[in-house]
């Protein structure tokens, strides 16, 4: 059993659109429905719009997976709609952890690192650097995913223990380390380091003992309001 | 006008934070480098971009929590920056557009929760009317620009008009960088840094030094 290449587009194509209507009590649940609906066509529609409405979040480059494994198993037509529901449960919290910790906390911090470090030596290479690296995996992820949870099923949930999650997060955990220390370089942009060290220690205990993000910005903008007074 | 066409091309670029896509095309190094070129200063669009990247780079969209908006911010600062320039003293108009900025990502993250709240109204009406599935899911985009619009435009025409008193601090690219590079350390070590990864900091940390002297 194969995807062809145009549903493979057309549930790629609804997937860029996946958080469009995000709310709180359903969150994405109305991007996955139209995503899993363009997959598998009207005939099976009442039935999906019966038993998969409902709150839904994942990780938005990794709902693929889970909307590829959806849409084989209403084609395949063995599974119980609430065999498919739980399925979808399991896999929409797994992924959802799998991919904030990849992109959101590892891939897309390093990568933004790069991109200032380059940009303010090199001028427009940063940025051009990070929209190309960044959305060569975060496309992979999107096209890769419907492929492989079309073709594997309800087995898509084992390539979390996979390289292309594990192996890449340690890669850029690794990077991010050596770009924040590379972050120095910065300091060639003539700025005065006897502030730049008491007020990293400030905004790292901050972090460390979890004050709220508003309240760090709030603090950088009383640095900036002393230090344009004095 | 000025004011007009840039707040929609912000309200545009604002909906690959989460509405279309996510590309990255929102971040505020990408976006800086945008409204630079617009405005003929493609390295200190980025710079500024750059600096409010590092600011907001630990502000991570996880599950039902709504950080500040960094992506908003730096569209705010750095067109802000630009539009103020032109009436003011760079020193001057930096200072008013950091402000502008940081409290623009704090009051984007407000109404993200609003336009999130709009998105109730529609999950309700495709609730009892379901054949609207993709009328009521695409609507979605309309509240993101939505969003974006009603953030920016006030921002944007204040920045046009206002003259700033000469009594007003200013600031230079000097001061952006040390609050840049604090928080971006800050947060770099908070996201990176762990008892295996410290070689690699130091790893780092020497090459970058040697790039300042060097």
């Amino acid at each position: 059993m194969r995807l062809s290449l145009g549903r493979l587009l057309r549930i790629f194509f609804q997937s860029l659109f996946i958080q469009t209507s995000w709310s709180f009590p359903s969150m994405q649940s109305m991007g996955f429905l139209s995503d899993v609906l363009v997959g598998v066509g009207e005939d099976k529609r009442a039935e999906i719009m019966k038993t998969q409405k409902g709150l839904f979040n994942t990780h938005p480059y990794m709902v693929s997976y889970i909307v590829g494994a959806t849409v084989r198993a209403y084609d395949e037509g063995k599974a119980s709609a609430e065999e498919i529901r739980k399925f979808v449960a399991v896999a929409q919290t797994s992924f959802a952890s799998a991919g904030d910790l990849l992109f959101w906390r590892t891939l897309r911090p390093a990568l933004l690192l790069a991109a200032v470090i380059l940009g303010v030596h090199y001028g427009i290479v940063g940025p051009l650097t990070f929209l190309i690296v960044y959305n060569v995996f975060h496309l992979f992820h999107r096209i890769k995913g419907i492929s492989d949870g079309y073709n594997l099923g309800w087995d898509v949930i084992y390539l979390l223990n996979k390289r292309r999650f594990k192996t890449v997060r340690q890669v850029f955990e690794t990077v991010g380390a050596l770009l924040s220390g590379l972050l120095l370089s910065l300091i060639a942009v003539e700025v005065n380091y006897l502030l730049v060290i008491p007020l990293t220690a400030l905004f790292l205990i901050m972090l460390i003992k979890r004050y709220s993000a508003v309240m760090i910005i709030v603090s950088a903008l009383l640095v900036i309001l002393i230090i344009g007074m004095v | 006008m000025n004011a007009i066409l840039l707040s929609l091309l912000g309200s545009v670029i604002i909906l690959d934070k989460y509405a279309l896509g996510e590309f990255g095309v929102s971040q505020p190094i990408i976006t800086g480098t945008i409204i630079g070129a617009i405005f003929g200063d493609v390295w200190f669009g980025i710079f500024l971009g750059g600096m409010v990247q590092l600011i907001f780079l630990g502000g991570l969209p996880i599950g039902r929590d709504v950080p500040p908006d960094g992506q908003a911010a730096g569209i705010i600062t750095v067109t802000s920056y630009f539009l103020l320039r032109s009436n003011n003293t760079l020193g001057h108009s930096l200072f008013v557009a950091a402000v502008l900025g940081l409290a623009g990502g704090i009051l984007g993250g407000v109404l993200e929760i609003y336009a999130r709240r709009l998105n109730e109204k529609l999950y309700a009406r495709f609730i009892h009317h379901e054949e609207n599935l993709y009328i009521c899911h695409t609507a979605g985009l309309l509240t993101a620009f939505g969003r974006g619009l009603c953030l920016f435009l006030p921002i944007f025409i204040f920045s046009t008009l206002f003259v700033i008193p000469g009594i007003f601090p200013q600031v230079h690219g000097q001061t952006m960088a040390i609050i840049g590079i604090s928080l971006g350390l800050a947060n770099s070590f908070y996201l990176f840094v762990k008892v295996k990864t410290t070689v690699y900091l130091l790893i780092g940390g020497i090459c970058g030094l040697a790039l300042v002297v060097f």
